[in-house]
């Protein structure tokens, strides 16, 4: 898949220990369900339409936008070379707001659930309530996602992980955009089972 | 969740019904399909095409030297080298659909479309280049962000061909702006798809149109 691997590590394989063993096939693409890789360009376009989607949700595109070809493919060579600064030089720009706002205008996440039909929940969704108060982790998930959410006196069923880690869900959803996206600039958030170990 | 702009998926579900409602009048075969349990929805429609191929097979070891070729489709290559010849395999029957999603970042709607053949091999975009007229040719070359790129389908999960949306906002509103200056009722799915359809082979009879203007 075109998955993120921490993402797919998370959603399919948490209770693996690390390394993680994985086995690759040379026949029989499946064409139907996945999509071609061809080259190093494909990835770099693939990941620059995922960032320019975040920057839409964010900030109407107006950053993005702005930035020249050059800064673009800074972003795509910092990460394809492992290069934090370069890479940082250019999204911190992605993660600034307006002063007088209190966060971007909607959030870019994902919710991955192996269980569901659809590959994933995307929904608009603002990181500031109308009276000020920054919406949640749990208040994202109470309205795009309800069932992953345990009622308040059940038993957890789900974990909710987003790089391998299960964040608080009173984290502002403000928060955990701008320090714990990836590198496409969204929340990739799995819900998978509850281990029962 | 939010309605605030422009284009809501509120907005594009109405458009979308109007829409289907002429479809269904002159039967151009749209069809609205509901996700379950949501509200959520797109617009599909299924066509089938004949077209003529001719074929060159491979010769044999040439072919495999390639590094961007699938080794199983090497396998498949003839070992007789002399075996290079034209055959003309007749006519194909090939399955297009095209669906009509709403993008909830770009606000607008967006056209995801695949074709196949009835075995339900799937076409390469190279293929479906092929199907497209000349003069969109050289502008989807020249814009990138108009470019075709394959991409999951966020509802079926499966690989599509998506036209990118992020330039529709700006060939849209001069048409939305245009309308109200004329006081002349549109149908922004009609429109925009009159746009981009014919980019992919879909086109669009004229009725629509009329039908747009007569409503309300």
């Amino acid at each position: 898949m075109h998955y993120p691997i921490g993402l797919l590590f998370d959603l399919l394989a948490s209770s693996s220990a690390l390394p993680w063993n994985i086995t690759v096939h040379f026949k029989s693409f499946p064409e139907k369900d996945l999509l071609h890789c061809p080259s190093k360009d494909a990835i770099e376009a693939h990941f620059m339409s995922c960032v320019k989607e975040a920057d839409a949700l964010k900030h109407k595109s107006q950053v993005i936008n702005e930035m020249q070809k050059k800064d673009h493919k800074q972003l795509w060579m910092g990460l394809q070379n492992d290069r934090f600064d370069q890479f940082w030089a250019i999204n911190r720009k992605l993660m600034e707001y307006p002063a007088e706002e209190n966060g971007f205008r909607y959030i870019p996440f994902r919710i991955y659930q192996t269980t569901t039909e659809r590959p994933f929940i995307q929904k608009l969704f603002r990181p500031v309530a109308a009276d000020g108060q920054l919406h949640t982790l749990g208040d994202l998930l109470k309205d795009v996602c309800p069932s992953a959410v345990a009622p308040e006196d059940g038993e957890k069923k789900n974990q909710v992980m987003i790089h391998g880690i299960e964040p608080m869900l009173e984290t502002p959803l403000q928060w955990l955009s701008e320090h714990l996206s990836y590198p496409d600039n969204f929340l990739h958030i799995s819900i998978i089972p509850q281990p029962t170990d | 969740m939010e309605e605030d702009e422009f284009f809501g998926e509120k907005t594009f579900q109405h458009c979308c019904a109007e829409f289907i409602r002429h479809s269904q009048q002159i039967g151009d075969g749209w069809e609205w399909r509901t996700l379950k349990d949501s509200s959520e929805g797109y617009m599909c429609k299924t066509h089938f095409q004949i077209k003529s191929e001719t074929l060159m097979s491979h010769s044999g070891t040439s072919a495999c030297v390639q590094t961007c070729l699938p080794i199983e489709e090497a396998l498949e290559l003839p070992l007789d080298d002399s075996e290079v010849t034209e055959t003309t395999t007749g006519s194909q029957v090939i399955k297009y659909e095209y669906h009509v999603l709403y993008s909830c970042s770009y606000q607008v709607p967006v056209l995801y479309f695949r074709a196949s053949f009835l075995d339900g091999r799937p076409l390469a975009l190279k293929d479906i280049w092929e199907g497209i007229h000349e003069c969109y040719k050289t502008r989807l070359l020249q814009e990138p962000w108009d470019a075709i790129t394959q991409q999951e389908h966020p509802i079926l999960g499966q690989p599509f061909f998506v036209l990118h949306p992020c330039k529709t906002d700006e060939f849209m509103t001069p048409v939305l702006k245009n309308s109200q200056k004329i006081n002349r009722s549109v149908n922004y799915i009609t429109s925009w798809l009159s746009v981009v359809g014919p980019v992919v082979g879909l086109n669009l009879p004229l009725s629509y149109a009329r039908a747009a203007s007569e409503d309300e």
